[in-house]
């Protein structure tokens, strides 16, 4: 069986910058996948590139085998591919209640809406205390809570996260974190999401690439990388038990 | 019940409050303002018509005007004296040349032929944003006042329209302007409302639920078309002479004044700023004509109208940025809904917050 999401040599320009050379992912139905890397490593790039909000040069992206290079982004979005756009895009006049509901208009089924609203909700109480609140109004915790759970109101079959810890308190990050474990469990969601922090990811996290200099250095199995190492050579170019970096170029 | 009444009470509130206004002028008997009046319920359909795409997409437009000119024509061409249209304008097709239609049909007209050429015209601009977008629609403004200034067969270029029945008095604006408003109110509280003012809050965000913000936007663009269209259909009978000139640049100042001093952010606003600016310019016009302080005759110099009117928008936008509503609805009953706070207080909560106090 074909994976649910297939990325295949993929390249991204932005002028004269190669933000993405030749990177290939995939993601299987069920499975988290973690993208870690620096800053510049090509991670938002790679999200965006899925989601349809830039347009590669190379490579090709699947969706259950079709290929989706090219649509539009409120196209792939209803396929259900849902991204959580990088630094919390919410719609900040808008109550918290009226966010989720245009997540859920996109499914055309206003029972099934309002049904996982509620359920949903369940997992956000402190979205439910809030539900009448102009969603600016929310705390920045709270607001990177709302698009995330305004992605999860679409239903996606792929969700896509980009840094959800951005700009956020570690205990924050914790919650969230807790929240999508949740989400995982009992929503069977899909997950693919960006991080610049590995220790968090690697006990969240069923796969992981990295990614630096906009191509993928190390792939494997979380449970494989969690002494560290690999991670680390592929972050600076030199690994821990290295005496001094001898090229920390890429 | 509780939920309905609130939730509709904004439209049922205003369309009172004119209702209220016209019943008093005519028992009363004040015939004086009787014009002043139509006026301006002819251009509360017009300020609505421009909120509803202006306050719901976030898209600055100076170009409705030009439908309200291209309504006001529409219905000019339907009404007129058969016989001036067959001297002057020549070029109209015979079945409207020789025939004189009645005022439904010509409101018909009114609305839909500006409908018609906003779905064309913002189908090609609609794609852009911000200031791009904007000016697109001046430019629009722009190209139906050359048109209709210049297709003499058709329009009687500079020279003036006339032979138009006027059957439009008070009664007859004020149901037009609350069949605006209730219009732009059920837009507001549609999905498409909703969805639209979600891509002018964030167009990133909307993309990625699946939100068409160049549909959305087109929808609201022709509704807005249709609503200003039929205020230039009232305004052509109302005046019973129409010259293209009616339709340019003051008009389209003036009425986007209205719905900046009243605020875009809620239709309240769009209300409110036409009766605000109308009162305070009938009053400085009233002083330009002088009136007697004792024995002296106290006058304001000619103009005072005008300036007035740019002293207002500038007060306005330093002091309440927000308009006279502040983005807020009128309401009596509090629903469950809560008012949406917009704006400066809004801008300052989405600035960098402390996390853990917050949550905490």
């Amino acid at each position: 069986m074909a994976a649910l999401l297939e990325v295949e040599n993929l390249s991204v320009r932005y002028g004269d910058l190669m933000a993405l050379r030749s990177a290939s992912l995939s993601v299987d139905e069920g499975e988290v996948v973690c993208i870690i890397g620096p800053n510049g490593a090509g991670k938002s790039t790679t999200l965006a590139a899925i989601a349809g909000g830039v347009r590669p040069v190379s490579g090709d992206i699947r969706l259950e085998g079709r290929s989706i290079v090219g649509r539009r982004p409120e196209h792939i979005a209803r396929l259900r591919l849902s991204l959580v756009p990088e630094g919390r895009h919410i719609f900040g006049t808008l109550t918290v209640e009226e966010n989720l509901q245009i997540g859920g208009y996109m499914l055309g089924d206003r029972a099934a809406a309002r049904a996982g609203m509620e359920r949903l909700l369940g997992h956000f109480p402190r979205l439910r205390e809030r539900l009448r609140y102009p969603a600016a109004r929310l705390s920045g915790g709270e607001q990177q809570m709302l698009a995330v759970a305004r992605a999860v109101m679409t239903r996606p079959r792929l969700l896509l996260v980009d840094e959800p810890s951005l700009g956020l308190a570690p205990r924050i990050i914790d919650q969230i974190y807790e929240i999508l474990l949740e989400l995982r469990q009992r929503e069977k969601l899909t997950l693919l999401i960006n991080e610049q922090s590995s220790a968090r990811i690697l006990k969240f996290a069923d796969r992981i690439y990295v990614l630096r200099g906009g191509a993928v250095q190390v792939e494997g199995r979380a449970a494989d990388l969690r002494d560290g190492e690999a991670i680390h050579r592929a972050y600076f170019g030199f690994g821990t038990q290295d005496s001094a970096p001898a090229e920390t170029a890429a | 019940m509780h939920v309905f009444v609130a939730r509709h009470q904004t439209p049922v509130l205003l369309i009172v409050l004119l209702g209220a206004a016209v019943a008093i002028s005519e028992v009363g008997g004040l015939d004086a303002l009787q014009v002043t009046l139509v006026e301006m319920l002819i251009r509360v359909l017009v300020v609505v018509g421009l909120y509803v795409f202006i306050g719901n997409s976030g898209v600055i437009s100076f170009g409705q005007v030009g439908f309200m000119c291209i309504g006001a024509y529409a219905a000019g061409w339907a009404t007129a004296e058969p016989s001036f249209k067959q001297v002057m304008l020549q070029g109209l097709p015979e079945l409207l040349q020789e025939n004189q239609f009645s005022f439904p049909l010509a409101m018909a007209g009114a609305i839909l032929l500006p409908a018609i050429v906003a779905l064309l015209f913002g189908f090609a601009i609609l794609r852009l944003n911000g200031i791009a977008a904007s000016i697109a629609t001046f430019a629009f403004l722009i190209i139906v006042n050359s048109i209709y200034s210049n297709w003499d067969s058709v329009t009687a270029g500079v020279s003036s329209l006339i032979g138009i029945p006027t059957p439009v008095g008070p009664w007859v604006a004020l149901a037009f302007a609350a069949g605006g408003i209730l219009v732009a109110h059920l837009f507001q509280m549609s999905r498409y409302g909703l969805l639209l003012r979600a891509t002018r809050e964030d167009g990133v965000a909307a993309k990625a639920s699946g939100v068409h913000s160049v549909r959305m936007r087109l929808l609201a663009f022709v509704l807005s078309a249709a609503l200003v269209g039929a205020g230039g259909g009232l305004y052509a009978q109302f005046l019973g002479i129409l010259t293209v000139d009616t339709f340019y640049l003051s008009l389209s100042f003036i009425t986007i004044a209205m719905l900046v001093v009243g605020g875009m952010g809620s239709l309240t606003g769009a209300v409110a700023g036409v009766i605000a600016v109308t009162v305070i310019v009938q009053l400085l016009r009233f002083g330009e004509r002088g009136f007697p302080v004792g024995s002296a005759l106290f006058k304001l110099p000619v103009g005072s109208g005008e300036l007035g009117l740019g002293l207002l928008l500038a007060l306005i936008l330093i002091f309440r940025p927000n308009g006279l509503s502040g983005g807020k609805e009128l309401a009596l009953i509090r629903g469950p809904r809560e008012m949406m706070p917009e704006g400066g207080a809004v801008a300052g909560a989405r600035a960098l917050q402390d996390d853990s106090n917050a949550v905490a």
